[in-house]
């Protein structure tokens, strides 16, 4: 059986720094798997090598059982909606010029899924599944709360019909108060659509509470 | 030194501006045989043969790169030269030169310092927060502004001090003044700005409670205050370079600038070249000087940007000053504009202002204002066209900042004046040239700017969004990096317009730009200069409107950094506006 995601080896080198030291994962549908560690261990640098953000320097990362270190930037680019990442940062993942339901509706037009006619409808869609309400699409990034702009990163993340999230500390940032309201969509989200989580957080009380499995990090590699 | 992409850049950029000067021969494009024959004997008739003997002589039938070798290797050995007019060899006539400048450049220097004592005392013991607008104004009045009108009070209506030539210190003073007032108000301005946040720093706190005296923490204040400043000093002294050309024109000082203005308007070329060489010399040896002393300064542990002054706070303008400055200027250029600038009324020469000539009347009778209106076009219409072309050639060069730096610190180093001598050299004077001379040099504060909005969007969490959605490179480019990079540049480039047009009617002034009898603000200062007793109004007119630009460029400039809130580390290459 394939996995969604099967990561193997992967190693991450800034300049002569290694920030990712051989980590290997595996990630099924509908299933979250937390990644716990101290800051500065490398739980990031493994995300975006893991979405080929940042290309890693050795190691394998199969998604789906396609191997996606080997591919080019061009052959990677269809592949990439399939796997969606959601930032710490809730203002600085939203270009601050755009409208949030522009935002949330480049990825349709990026991917030629966009017509006139349907398009604002789903775009309506995408930001009622995340509980924004339609006339917050007429905003700019600045005039939302931090709960939600991380609403509106995530009606975007969902808009590329992803089969795997990657959550780099996607609560971290927020209030005590709107963290449980974002942490119950993404459980809601995952229960409706079975999506993979990679779920990046050194939060151990949500860690518990939200994922299936845990595995930690410390100075680049797994720690078992 | 590391070899990097700025450093390559550099040595390319020096070794084109060295080439370019080598070449100036080749490619002055005019026969420089009939030049020669000219000014040799101007009897002999321009024949075929006497051309070739000419030709044969200067060695010009060989090609630009035995040219560019020939004159290369005589650098090497010390041999500038023979001058093409007076035949006789081009050092002596450079050293000459370079003595009487240096001699000018220092006691300049001992002006400006002195002028930035005066400006920076106040911040220090009274605690002002910045040196003010004064200091801005004056280090934004270009030289050749200061000295004519140093030359029309001091020298023609008070008669105090002599207006030309070179003989005893009292023939030093104006023209010291003129060129050492632009640079003190800008050295005054750098330390002055930035102290008042120095002294808010912790370790001032500290000392204060430790009972350190006043007069020692001022003295710490200033040397935790110079390092980070003193490159922009060297550019200060690469200004005196460009500002000794105008400045030594007007008060007929026999320097090496006046030298190298006179050789290209006489196409006297090696001469040109000789002494175009030297200047650059000054202006690269001010720089190493510069980067020595900061090294001095801050000690081996420390280098570039390790020691970065806190950004200073904004001294906030009120905007109806630079709206009062622009409707000013507005309604006098509109009201020319209705009037004939080239009609020529030989009945009302040097007229005084009167209902019918509101502004008075030039030597030939034209209107002052009608020109002054339609001189507007000239210099501020250029003024935008290089203002665009400095914007797209930085929008360019902001994607590759390293490739940029390198040439951006060339440019630097060279003032426009020495640029639109090599220019008007190589092409003949012109509107065209000058514009090019400007653009060639206006771009690194822009383009330095759009290199760290670049690095900032690259850096965001939504640009890599937009690669996680499957963006292509085109898309992010079009629709997040240009539209974040392109507006905060266009505004900088546009509070630059006015720096620039006072840099384009420098070159106006010199001769190098707009020819007569366009009505070009620099031009028209220099004509009114011929009949300057007589008729005063005529060269004040064209004196105030450049006034009321320099006033327009520091207001506007202060004006959008408050309301930018601090100045970005794009601040660090920035030229100061009006430095000619």
């Amino acid at each position: 059986m394939t996995h969604l995601l099967d990561v193997r080896d992967l190693v991450v080198h800034y300049g002569t720094v290694t920030a990712v030291d051989g980590v290997s994962l595996t990630l099924e549908p509908g299933e979250t798997l937390a990644l716990d560690g101290p800051s500065g261990c490398g739980k990031s640098t493994t995300a975006l090598a893991v979405l080929q953000l940042r290309r890693p320097d050795a190691g394998e990362v199969r998604f789906e059982g396609v191997e996606l270190t080997s591919l080019t930037e061009r052959e990677l680019r269809p592949l990439r909606p399939r796997m969606q990442p959601v930032f710490q940062d809730p203002y600085g993942s939203l270009n601050p010029r755009h409208r949030i339901r522009d935002a949330v509706a480049e990825p349709l037009k990026v991917q030629g899924r966009w017509t006139e006619a349907d398009g604002p409808t789903r775009v309506a869609e995408l930001l009622d599944r995340v509980g924004l309400a339609p006339s917050y699409g007429a905003r700019r990034p600045h005039e939302l709360s931090g709960g939600q702009c991380q609403r509106a990163g995530i009606a975007r993340a969902l808009a590329s019909d992803p089969r795997l999230l990657v959550l780099d500390e996607p609560v971290s940032a927020l209030d005590p108060s709107v963290r449980a309201g974002v942490l119950n969509l993404l459980a809601d989200l995952q229960d409706d659509l079975g999506l993979g989580y990679l779920f990046i957080c050194h939060d151990r009380a949500v860690v518990r509470h939200f994922a299936d499995r845990v595995v930690e990090m410390r100075d680049g590699r797994l720690v078992t | 030194m590391r070899f990097t992409a700025a450093g390559f850049t550099r040595a390319v950029s020096l070794l084109a501006v060295v080439a370019t000067v080598g070449l100036l021969p080749w490619l002055s494009g005019r026969d420089p045989a009939l030049t020669v024959l000219r000014a040799r004997s101007a009897e002999q008739e321009p024949t075929q043969e006497a051309l070739d003997a000419v030709r044969r002589d200067l060695g010009l039938d060989a090609g630009p790169l035995s040219l560019l070798g020939s004159w290369a290797a005589g650098l090497v050995r010390g041999d500038l030269g023979t001058s093409w007019v007076s035949g006789t060899d081009v050092l002596p006539s450079v050293t000459a030169g370079l003595q009487v400048s240096l001699a000018l450049m220092g006691a300049a220097l001992g002006v400006a310092v002195l002028l930035a004592v005066v400006l920076v005392a106040p911040v220090l013991v009274r605690g002002r927060a910045s040196a003010g607008a004064g200091a801005a104004m004056l280090a934004a009045v270009p030289e050749f502004l200061l000295a004519t009108v140093g030359l029309l009070v001091c020298g023609v209506w008070l008669g105090w001090l002599p207006t030309s030539g070179w003989q005893g210190p009292a023939s030093m003073v104006l023209p010291a003044v003129a060129l050492g007032v632009p640079a003190g108000g800008l050295l005054g301005r750098l330390v002055a700005d930035a102290l008042p946040a120095v002294l808010e720093e912790r370790w001032v706190e500290l000392w204060r409670g430790a009972g350190v005296s006043r007069a020692r923490i001022s003295a710490a204040a200033l040397r935790r205050v110079l390092p980070p400043l003193v490159p922009q000093f060297g550019m200060a002294a690469v200004g005196l370079t460009g500002g000794a050309v105008a400045v030594e024109t007007v008060f007929a000082v026999p320097g090496i600038g006046r030298t190298a203005l006179g050789a290209a308007k006489s196409q006297d070329l090696p001469l040109l070249q000789g002494s175009v060489l030297a200047l650059l010399l000054l202006g690269l040896v001010a720089g190493a000087l510069a980067a020595l002393v900061r090294r001095r300064l801050l000690g081996p542990a420390l280098r570039d940007a390790s020691l970065a002054l806190p950004p200073p706070r904004p001294v906030r303008t009120h905007p109806a000053i630079p709206l009062t400055l622009a409707a000013v200027l507005l309604t006098t250029i509109g009201w020319g504009l209705l009037r004939d600038p080239y009609a020529v009324n030989t009945a009302a020469r040097l007229a005084s202002p009167s209902w019918a000539h509101p502004l008075g009347t030039d030597g030939l009778g034209r209107d002052v204002l009608a020109r002054l209106g339609h001189g507007a076009a000239a210099t501020v219409g250029t003024a935008a066209a290089v203002c665009l072309f400095s914007l797209i050639l930085s929008l360019a060069l902001g994607f590759l900042p390293g490739v940029a730096a390198g040439a951006a610190d060339i440019a630097n180093a060279l003032p426009p004046v020495i640029v639109g001598i090599l220019v008007a050299a190589a092409a003949g004077p012109g509107t065209g040239g000058a514009a090019l001379a400007v653009g060639a040099i206006s771009w690194p504060p822009l383009s330095a700017h759009a290199a760290a909005l670049v690095q900032e969007v690259r850096a965001s969490a939504f640009l890599t969004a937009q690669r996680a959605i499957g963006a292509p490179p085109s898309w992010i480019l079009t629709r997040h990096v240009l539209p974040s990079v392109a507006a905060p540049v266009a505004r900088h480039a546009l509070l630059r317009l006015p720096g620039i047009a006072l840099a384009l009617a420098s070159l106006g002034f010199l001769g190098l730009g707009a020819q007569p009898p366009a009505p070009e603000w620099g031009l028209l200062l220099d004509e009114s200069r011929a009949y300057v007793e007589r008729a005063p109004w005529a060269a004040l007119a064209p004196a105030i409107a450049l006034a009321l630009l320099a006033g327009l460029a520091v207001s506007g400039a202060a004006y959008a950094q408050g309301r930018r809130g601090t100045v970005s580390a794009t601040a660090r290459k920035e030229t100061p506006v009006g430095v000619v």
